[in-house]
């Protein structure tokens, strides 16, 4: 029996216009989401090698260390693959920060910066379209599940016969729960084909398992829903009534927990604001630098040749003392600096994990923010990248200092050393590991059981109380 | 058989829908049940149905108490409401076969369908259509041969006449009286007074969940039972009452 109402489910849904309707559109957009994925991480990926080079040949060209120095390197955000199906923050979060001895590095040059218009839409991106498309139709597909029956009075004639209620609504979870996935299986098969076939778009094997851990998620994301639509429906004793609510529901889900989440953690845990720390860390820079030169000047004053002494001699102790002065002031710097982002940005992490572990109440922002660790394109992983290139900073200036002060030419010549890079350190980043990233995501696949689970028993608890006249 | 004894539904917002109701209906038996809206009739199939538990009383389907054993007594019976929908995207064939297995019939074939469906007049031609296009006579034939496939000795009907045309109004009761014929026990709430004095073998007149008149069609010959529903409505004035179809 219940093979026949799981059957008479499918077959019912399948055979409906709401169903070739779904069908098309999902084929439509998860085709043209994907292809438009896999085709901007194909640019991203020629636009960093391309960058890279680029570097690599300024650097070079540069006519001394001391240019060098102040021009800095460039380090880009390399293009992770996964971008394809959850672009996450990358569109609106910079992608390149230029590293000198001087400033604080940031990431800057975002796509969004590029062109603003896109971040008025955003990405149309698969976990996009699941979120708002896909949850959709789960409701579509289920407001009117039980209630739509009632009124159509095929529940009396079903339960007229020898038919347990349970077996039923199992029977209607399971086949509804089928007919929904269709359009969305189909055209996920016929993208990750596209994947495999694409040239120059290569999967490790680590990523296959991201990439079924995100449709795991898009599969839960959507039984939520699914099962939150049986449950109004089993409430309710009109179809269009279920609909206002779950409607109603899903708007709060889906647009106004995420940003009443954002706005609430601003106001429950206020940070200073970038301006004031950048004044602060301009403040020391100033102090630094109004020091320096008096310090130059006694030691000019306390270490000159006296007549008949070697000035070689002398310049060789200046460039050493100028060395190590450098060396002293910009550490001082970049410890300051360091200290006063360190402070702010452990402020900025506290604010952000308030407002996302508030937003996660919604199981909209739990497949964000699970999709976006998963495919490493996440504000966590932003921020490693950032404190990378901040733990890189001083590595670099140290080399740039002792490279610059080792090659100053006091001689007056004008004669400047050639720039060599070969023990020029260079920048490391290492990806976050599969287990890391599943244990920020696993309270996202908690919550999505959670709430299937109270959705599905609340439903069938309901149902088998359900009046049918 | 069917049977009620002091079957009583009183609803949580106090309202007394069946009043300690009693009638019984024999096998090759047509019982017709006339009342005002609101008077109980459809509570009582509900009731008879199990799709609401009983304040006080017993409904029985071939003596099977439907509260203590609500799935055996559904082997027992079956039902065609008012206005019979189905599933709207399914042809009358799948319809009729979602039903049946429902019903617990296996190994039925095309071939056996296609009897039911003749059998109780609907056109060949109707049997691949989509539901969803059909008129409402077609709609509640299909309703009777789903209940003439299950092969139940209990037929409970609601209201099935309503907004049939005098053709198909007909045919339906003809389908009845055959039912009827075959021993089966029917149950049939109606306000329309000129079909079913055709057919009932008895007749009952609930009004405000009792039943107020019940008599044999031998007890009815020569009663003019328009004038006779009317006397009775309107012996008690209180009780909100609509006036059958004649």
């Amino acid at each position: 029996m219940l093979k026949d109402i799981i059957k008479k489910e499918i077959l019912e849904t399948i055979t409906s216009a709401k169903f070739v309707f779904t069908f098309l559109l999902c084929a439509i957009l998860i085709l043209l989401s994907v292809y438009t994925g896999i085709s901007n991480y194909r640019a991203d990926q020629k636009e960093f090698s391309a960058a890279v080079a680029l570097n690599k040949k300024n650097l070079e060209s540069q006519p001394s260390y001391q240019a060098l120095a102040g021009l800095g390197t460039k380090i880009n955000k390399p293009p992770h693959v996964l971008e394809a199906i959850a672009s996450g923050v990358d569109e609106a979060v910079g992608r390149v920060a230029t590293v000198n001895i001087a400033y604080d590095p940031n990431l800057v040059d975002s796509k969004y910066e590029s062109n603003p218009v896109f971040s008025v839409f955003g990405a149309l991106d698969l976990t996009f379209i699941v979120k708002i498309v896909l949850s959709l139709f789960a409701i579509l597909f289920t407001y009117d599940a039980i209630v739509g029956e009632k009124e159509k009075g095929t529940l009396k004639l079903t339960l007229s016969n020898k038919v347990p209620r349970d077996r039923l609504i199992l029977g209607k979870v399971i086949g509804g729960f089928v007919s929904l996935l269709i359009p969305l299986i189909i055209p996920l098969i016929l993208s990750l084909l596209i994947l495999l076939v694409y040239p120059n778009i290569s999967l490790a094997g680590e990523d296959w398992i991201r990439l079924l851990l995100m449709f795991l998620m898009f599969f839960l994301y959507l039984s939520v829903f699914f099962t939150l639509g049986l449950l109004v429906s089993a409430r309710t004793n009109k179809s269009s009534t279920s609909f206002l609510i779950l409607l109603f529901i899903w708007v709060t889900f889906v647009t106004v927990i995420p940003k009443i989440s954002v706005m609430a953690a601003a106001r429950l845990n206020s940070i200073p604001s970038v301006h004031e720390i950048t004044a602060k860390k301009d403040a020391f820079l100033q102090q630094i630098q109004g020091g320096s030169q008096k310090k130059v000047l006694d030691w000019i004053k306390a270490n000159s040749p006296k007549q008949g002494e070697d000035q070689k001699l002398f310049q060789e102790k200046f460039k050493k003392f100028l060395e190590d002065f450098q060396q002293e002031a910009t550490s001082k710097i970049d410890e300051n600096n360091a200290a006063l982002e360190r402070d702010y940005q452990a402020k900025k992490r506290s604010q952000v994990r308030l407002a996302i572990n508030l937003s996660r109440i919604s199981p909209a922002s739990a497949l964000m923010f699970s999709t976006m660790s998963l495919a490493r394109t996440g504000l966590d992983e932003h921020e490693r990248f950032l404190a990378s290139i901040r733990t890189y900073k001083p590595i670099f200036t140290k080399w740039a200092n002792s490279k610059m002060m080792r090659n100053l030419d006091l001689s007056g010549t004008g004669q400047t050393a050639k720039v060599v890079l070969d023990d020029m350190p260079q920048h490391k980043f290492e990806p976050e590991t599969l287990s890391k990233s599943l244990a920020r995501t696993l309270p996202d696949f908690g919550l999505m059981l959670f709430l299937i689970i109270i959705f599905f028993a609340g439903a069938y608890v309901s149902f088998l109380k359900y009046d049918v006249r | 058989m069917l049977e009620t004894i002091n079957l009583t539904k009183r609803y949580e917002d106090g309202q007394l829908a069946v009043d300690h109701l009693n009638f019984k209906v024999e096998p090759g038996e047509i019982f017709c049940m006339f009342g005002a809206n609101g008077a109980g009739k459809t509570t009582t199939i509900n009731l008879l149905l199990n799709f609401i538990p009983p304040t006080e009383g017993t409904a029985l389907i071939e003596g099977i108490d439907v509260t203590r054993e609500p799935l055996r007594s559904k082997d027992y019976v079956s039902f065609v409401s008012e206005n019979v929908m189905l599933y709207g995207n399914f042809t009358a064939f799948q319809n009729l076969d979602y039903f049946t297995k429902l019903a617990g019939k296996r190994g039925l074939t095309k071939a056996d369908y296609a009897q039911a469906l003749k059998s109780v007049g609907l056109q060949e031609e109707a049997f691949d259509m989509r539901t969803k296009n059909y008129s409402k006579g077609m709609r509640q034939k299909l309703g009777l041969a789903i209940a003439v496939i299950k092969d139940a000795p209990n037929i409970l009907l609601d209201e099935p006449t309503a907004g049939l045309d005098p053709k198909s109004g007909r045919d339906f009761l003809n389908l009845l009286i055959k039912m009827r014929d075959q021993g089966k026990s029917v149950f049939m709430s109606s306000h329309d007074i000129f079909r079913a004095k055709l057919i009932a073998d008895r007749i009952g007149f609930m009004k405000k969940g009792r039943m107020v008149m019940m008599k044999t069609r031998r007890e009815l010959e020569g009663e003019d039972l328009t004038e006779l529903y009317i006397q009775y409505m309107e012996e008690h004035p209180e009780a909100e009452s609509q006036p059958p179809t004649a």
